[in-house]
Parts: structure tokens; C-alpha cells; sequence
């Protein structure tokens, strides 16, 4: 029997385990050495590798980030952990200025292997500063990968990958998965990214569903599979590189597409699946793209309010009702 | 003024109402206040008034009574004496008026999928698996929203209709005739462009020869002639796009006194013992200077040969000629080697077999100087004649006012040129070239550095 693990624990583990194999390996953020991180992600990592690869520093996101990126093209492999992901927005001009274009601009004489990683997403009256993915952004700008894993098991394998290859990832965790429980194997692994994951097999319309959406989804199918309805979840797992084959493969099967985004819809990935979906897979189209995403609106404190803005079981379900009605 | 008279929303929270009898007949004259329809909504039966005057015009397929209209829907006009309904009006009733009602249940009877061009609307889904079954799907109804035909429509059309696959369930293959292929490929006419206006058509001999005359109208319209391109014509079409595509070229311009070459070429004509001798012109004089220049900067005489670098011994500069068939670029060689008068004997000979048409084109050149200083024209860009590295273009000799002296506040009145030199970045750098243009320049302004020999 597998054991279970949580999210956070597996994506730890993934971390603790290749700073184990490759001492060049550190990681910056506020609160990451002696207190483990704000949401446990190195918990007893400064134990094992001490203050100099477990580096706290002052709230000044775009020198560390700056500071990260110098240490990358040198030989270095940091690790930044924002705690919230909404903070990397303060280091906006480093990374795409500097550290997106860094190995363009050495013909890849210099290479890029830093780990941007925070938790993401609505939950917990986190409010508008804490609350933010914009995870759309850095798939608009060559030269990031872009990565939300859904899963334990996706967050470890995932996680390796982003800490071997030589680019700049962006390691994205939404707050609602971190105690999320799953299998994952003891021995080493990895998930190449660009590879989606089937997440459920049908025939009547393909969902894709982003992040924390892909827990949602599949409960609504579940609902949906009593009433004979039989739906295909694609979870894309890396947003870039973004893995359309497997999509157009599953809408050339069903016909209908939907996608599920908590974040904002305009400019979004929704919009960049339904585009390309059109151009490679028009003839395959029985119904028009359909987009379900949060509201375009700052996230509000009230609970109540905070719970209208993201989709829900409710909507999810009345999307794909609609979209079967096409 | 057409005024429309749609579905009103009687209290906030109605979406939708019943027309459930007009009051008014077709054709009736209408005054403000006066009831014309009633209608049920949830709460109550309401007698609707007119707020316009007019002539009440219900179109033969307006929601007739009974119906379920959402709130905006079109019920029907009112037009003035004498003002016709505008046609396409009665064809759009409800319909934009249901866009704006997004949420409420579409049960207008009105409501309809077709399209502009008359078909029912599909999917292109649909439309794929149709063309694929051999189902003909334009009379088909469709099940999706707004009466669209989906897939599920077609598979059911199947049961009905005899089916009859076209041969190949694969999409994206172009359905035609062997014969009207082979007259594509003779017309050159674009299969993939003419199967997608013909959607899923067989593609006939016909449908190509249709293409092939509206693509290429051959007769000319009547402010059009056609005239055949000449050999010259595209030689020198050739060679342009040649050297535009091959080259890397930089123009450099620098403006120079040429006060002393005017004076050099005004004693030259003056002297009247060698008056049946032909006087050096400005290009002779030019081209030899030229080529001194280009003995002390050899990479401009040189000519890149796959990956190599080949060297000229000499410099033979051709001159483009204007002649009525077009530029010629008649060549002097070894132009180094040779004195003044040798070179103007040469070149007035080559000139006028250019325009004779009688030139003989037996040696390549290695540097070209173009002229044209005689139309007014002071800067330029040239194109480099292939397969050399560089060409001078040479703008007008022009008196002008010019600073001698910044620091006395002197002017003085100078004989001054423009020079356009053209060069190919792939052999020669930009300071290089600028070095042998300062040099031209400095042998235009002090002729006695280089008539030394």
C-alpha cells in the first residue's frame, strides 16, 4: 500500500531531496530558515542545511529576486519562495526583464535554473494581497515555465523537474491543495513538463480545469456521470509549456470544450486554449468554446462576497449543462 | 419614423409575458393612449397602450397570440402613412432584442438559426461529420441552442436519409476529379483555397476553369497596356533583386569641395593645343582617382567568392550609362595603369557604344561610379553591381556659400559635391569604407595627390 502524503509535504520532500544531491541548491524568501516557511514548505530543511542555503531576507522582493537571478547565471540553483505569490509582482522588472531574456541574450551561453515558487489562489478571506495567481501574465512572456500541479503526487514529480532543468520556473501552489492528501511513491520520480494529465475519461464534453478547479470539476462529473453524462478533465499541470495536443485530441473526441479558471477570464489561459482550439481543431468544434473563470474583480475579505467571486460546484455544474445545451 | 412596439416589462421582476390578444387589427390607425395589446404576465392580465401614433403593422410571422415572448422581443411596428416597413426589418424581429436578454429561455416562435445566406446554422463539427456521412444537412432542423444543427442532428439524419459517404472519411482532403486536378495544376489554379469556398462540393473541370478565369483577368483594362519585358529589362531586373537579396549595404554620404577638380577639369578643356583630343570629364577624372584610392584600400576592390575573398590586381570601374534600353555599365580597364587622356579616350568611345547598342561585355568590373550629378540629384543610394564590393554614386557639382574659416567668420563661395558610397557590410566594415570615402574626398579636394601617379 502507497503511502499518503500531503501536497506540501510532497513538494518538500522533492526539495529536501535534491538539495541532498546538489549542493548548489538554496532557497530565499521571508520566514524560510528558522521558522520553515509560512506555509511549512521548508520545515526542518534549516536543521539539516543551515542559514547558508536557507537564506531569510528583508522584504524587498526585487533584490532578492535580482540578487537570485545573478546567483543563477553563475552557476547557482535558488530557489525563491514568495510565501504568497502575489509579492513576485514587486519583482516584475528583474524577472522579465533580466531573468526571462537572460539566455536569450547570452545565446545560452548562460543559463537560468531558478525556482519561483508561492501559493496562489482565493481561499480563506485571504483577501485582495493575498489572493492573486496571475499566472496568465508569465505565459504571455517567452522564456518562463509556468507550472501548477493539482496534486501530491504532480507536486513532487513536477517539483524535481523545475529544480533539474536550467530555466526559469514558476512553481505555483494553490492554498487550497497544500493539505490535500495523496499516494505518492517513495523512490524518485519525475514528471516531464508540457505532458497533461487525463484526469477522468468521456465522451460527451472535454473540461479543462486549472489548479484548484480540478478537485471541483471532478465532483461535478460525478454528479453528472448519475445522470448518464459523461464528461473528459484534462489538467493541463504546466500552463507552458501548455500541452494542446492532449486537449485537441480529447475535443476531437467530444466536440465541446470548457475551461475552468479561477482567475480573472480576459487574456487568460482560458482564452489562449480557446484560440488555439479554434485555429488546430474548428472542424472538431459541435458547440462554441465556453470559459468558466472568477469574476474580474479584486478578491473581497468578506467570506460571503470571496465565495461569489471564484466558480463553484454550482456554476461548474450549470456550465457544463449549458454547454452540453450548445 | 418606424416606431417597434416589443414585449414590456411590467414590474421588475418579469422576464418574459404572454401576447395574448391584439386589440387593434393590421392596418389599423393607432393614436397615443389607445390599447392595442393585452398581455399575461405572472402577476396579472395587462392592456397595453400605444405611446406613438400610427398605423399598426403586424408582420405575417410575428409571435401570434398565445405565445411566450421574453421581455424586448418584437411583437410589431407602427409606421406613419405613406413609409414603408424596411425589408430586412420584419426578418430581424426579436432577435436583437433577445441579445439583450441573455438569461431568459429562449420560446419566441420567431427565434430562428438561419443565416444571412439562408442555411440553417452548424456547427462545424457538424458540418465535418455530415460532409464525411454524405448527409445532406441544409434542410436538416437543429437541436442546439438557436436552432443550431449539432452533430447529435446529423447522426440522427442518418437514420432517415439514405446514406451515401463521398468516398473518403478523411476532412482534410481536397474532393476532385483527376481531370480537374490535372487541369489545376495546369491553370495553377489553388485547390485548397477553391474546396474551401466550395464546402464539400466535388470539385469539377468546370469549378477550375471558373477559378482559373476570375483569378487571372489576361485582358487588360482600357487605361492598362501590356508591353513584353525586354532582355535588358530583365537583366537588369535579375541583378538588382540579386544584389538586394545577396548584399549587406550601407550608404555613407560626405559632402566635399570640389573646387579645385572644377578648377583642375577648366584648365584641362582650356588648353587649346589639345583641342583635337578628347578633355577628361569628371567621371575620367574621378575613376582615376578612384583607383588610386582603391589601390590603398583593396578591400573595396575585392569580391567575396563562396567563403573566400578574392583580391583584384587592378581596378576596373565600370560606369552606369543611361541609354534608352536601359542602364549599361560599360568598363575601363585597369584604369590605374592609365593615364588621363587614355581613360577620356576610352570612355567617350564605351559611352557611345552603350548607346549605340553596341558595346561589347568582355571584362567584369571591380568598382562602378555612378553619375547623376546632370539631373540635379545630390544624394542617393546606389546598388551595388554585383559581384563587386562597392559603387560611388556622384551628385551635382553646386556653388555654394560655405564656412572656410569658423573662428574668422569667414565664408567663401566653393564648388560643392556629394558623394554617395554603397558598400557591402559582408566584406567591408563601416570605419574601412568611411576611411577610403574621407580618402576620394581628400583627392577631390586636393587633386595633386593622386595626379602624381
Amino acid at each position: 500500500m502507497m503511502r499518503e502524503i500531503t501536497y506540501t509535504t510532497a513538494a518538500r520532500e522533492a526539495l529536501a531531496e535534491e538539495m541532498a544531491r546538489d549542493p548548489s541548491i538554496f532557497v530565499v524568501g521571508e520566514g524560510i530558515g528558522v521558522r520553515g516557511g509560512n506555509f511549512n514548505t521548508t520545515q526542518g530543511l534549516y536543521e539539516l542545511y543551515g542559514p547558508m542555503r536557507l537564506r531569510d531576507t528583508p522584504i524587498v522582493e526585487r533584490g532578492f529576486v535580482g540578487m537570485c537571478t545573478g546567483a543563477a547565471m553563475t552557476g547557482s540553483r535558488p530557489v525563491v519562495d514568495f510565501m504568497f505569490f502575489d509579492f513576485i509582482l514587486d519583482s516584475f522588472g528583474e524577472l522579465f526583464n533580466q531573468t526571462s531574456k537572460m539566455q536569450y541574450m547570452s545565446s545560452g551561453r548562460l543559463k537560468m535554473p531558478i525556482v519561483l515558487r508561492g501559493c496562489i489562489g482565493i481561499g480563506g478571506s485571504s483577501a485582495t494581497h493575498h489572493s492573486g495567481s496571475y499566472y496568465p501574465i508569465f505565459v504571455h512572456i517567452p522564456g518562463f515555465r509556468v507550472v501548477m500541479p493539482t496534486n501530491p503526487y504532480d507536486a513532487k514529480g513536477l517539483f524535481k523537474t523545475a529544480l533539474r532543468g536550467d530555466d526559469p520556473v514558476l512553481f505555483l501552489e494553490h492554498k487550497s491543495l497544500l493539505n490535500v492528501k495523496g499516494h505518492v511513491p517513495e523512490e524518485d520520480y519525475s514528471i516531464p513538463f508540457g505532458q497533461a494529465a487525463i484526469v477522468r475519461e468521456g465522451t460527451q464534453a472535454t473540461v479543462v480545469a486549472l489548479g484548484s478547479m480540478v478537485r471541483l470539476v471532478e465532483k461535478a462529473s460525478e454528479t453528472l456521470a448519475n445522470e448518464g453524462i459523461s464528461i473528459e478533465i484534462i489538467d493541463p499541470r504546466t500552463l507552458a509549456p501548455l500541452d494542446i495536443d492532449t486537449i485537441l485530441q480529447s475535443v476531437h473526441k467530444t466536440g465541446r470544450l470548457l475551461i475552468v479558471d479561477e482567475t480573472f477570464a480576459p487574456c487568460g489561459v482560458g482564452s489562449e486554449i480557446s484560440s488555439q482550439v479554434m485555429e488546430k481543431g474548428f472542424d472538431d468544434l459541435d458547440a462554441p468554446v465556453m470559459r468558466l473563470n472568477g469574476l474580474h474583480t479584486p478578491t473581497p475579505y468578506s467570506p460571503a462576497l470571496e465565495a461569489a467571486v471564484v466558480p463553484n460546484a454550482q456554476t461548474i455544474l450549470q456550465s457544463i449543462r449549458d454547454l452540453l445545451a450548445e | 419614423m418606424v416606431t417597434e412596439i416589443v414585449m414590456p416589462r411590467l414590474g421588475w421582476t418579469m422576464e418574459e409575458g404572454v401576447l395574448v390578444e391584439w386589440l387593434k387589427n393590421d392596418g389599423d390607425t393607432v393614436k397615443v393612449g389607445d390599447l392595442i395589446f393585452t398581455v399575461e404576465s405572472d402577476k396579472a392580465l395587462n392592456e397595453v397602450e400605444a405611446f406613438e401614433n400610427g398605423i399598426l403593422h403586424i408582420p405575417p410571422d410575428a409571435p401570434p397570440p398565445g405565445t411566450t415572448i421574453p421581455v424586448g422581443g418584437l411583437l410589431a411596428y407602427l409606421v406613419q402613412p405613406g413609409e414603408a416597413l424596411p425589408s430586412q426589418k420584419s426578418t430581424s424581429l426579436a432577435s436583437p432584442k433577445m441579445a439583450e436578454q441573455p438569461s431568459a429561455v429562449a420560446t419566441s416562435a420567431f427565434q430562428s438559426a438561419s443565416k444571412s445566406n439562408g442555411l440553417p446554422a452548424i456547427s462545424p463539427r457538424a458540418r465535418r461529420i455530415a460532409h464525411e456521412l454524405g448527409i445532406e444537412w441544409t434542410a436538416l432542423t437543429g437541436s442546439g441552442r438557436s436552432g443550431r444543427i449539432v452533430e447529435r442532428d446529423v447522426r440522427a439524419a442518418l437514420q432517415s436519409q439514405p446514406s451515401a459517404p463521398i468516398s473518403t472519411p478523411e476532412p482534410q482532403l481536397v474532393e476532385i476529379s483527376p481531370v480537374a486536378r490535372r487541369a489545376a495544376e495546369e491553370l495553377g489554379v489553388d485547390l485548397a483555397s477553391l474546396s474551401a469556398k466550395m464546402s464539400g462540393k466535388r470539385i469539377t473541370r468546370e469549378d477550375v476553369e471558373r477559378a482559373a478565369e476570375f483569378r487571372a483577368p489576361v485582358s487588360t483594362s482600357a487605361d492598362e497596356k501590356r508591353i513584353p519585358v525586354s532582355r535588358i529589362r530583365s537583366v537588369i531586373a535579375e541583378r538588382m533583386s540579386a544584389s538586394a537579396h545577396t548584399t549587406a549595404p550601407v550608404t555613407l554620404t560626405t559632402e566635399v569641395d570640389a573646387t579645385e577638380l572644377v578648377k583642375l577639369r577648366k584648365q584641362l578643356k582650356g588648353d587649346s593645343s589639345a583641342n583635337t583630343r578628347p578633355v577628361p570629364s569628371y567621371n575620367d577624372l574621378l575613376a582615376k582617382l578612384c583607383a588610386v584610392a582603391l589601390e590603398e584600400h583593396p578591400m573595396l576592390n575585392a569580391r567575396l567568392d563562396g567563403d573566400e575573398i578574392v583580391m583584384s590586381g587592378a581596378a576596373h570601374i565600370g560606369f552606369a550609362v543611361d541609354t534608352e534600353r536601359g542602364l549599361l555599365v560599360p568598363v575601363i580597364r585597369d584604369v590605374g595603369s592609365k593615364s588621363l587622356r587614355q581613360i577620356a579616350a576610352e570612355s567617350s568611345v564605351l559611352a557611345e557604344n552603350a548607346r549605340s547598342g553596341t558595346l561589347k561585355s568582355d571584362v567584369a568590373s571591380t568598382f562602378t561610379i555612378t553619375n547623376l550629378g546632370m539631373y540635379e540629384i545630390d544624394v542617393f543610394t546606389p546598388i551595388i553591381n554585383l559581384p563587386e564590393c562597392a559603387i560611388l554614386g556622384v551628385g551635382r557639382i553646386q556653388a555654394k556659400q560655405v564656412v572656410i574659416d569658423a573662428d574668422a567668420e569667414k565664408v567663401a563661395i566653393r564648388h560643392m559635391m556629394f558623394l554617395s558610397l554603397t558598400f557591402d557590410h559582408r566584406l567591408v566594415d563601416g570605419a574601412p569604407a568611411a576611411r577610403f570615402l574621407q580618402r576620394i574626398k581628400q583627392f577631390i579636394e586636393q587633386p595633386y595627390l593622386w595626379l602624381i601617379g
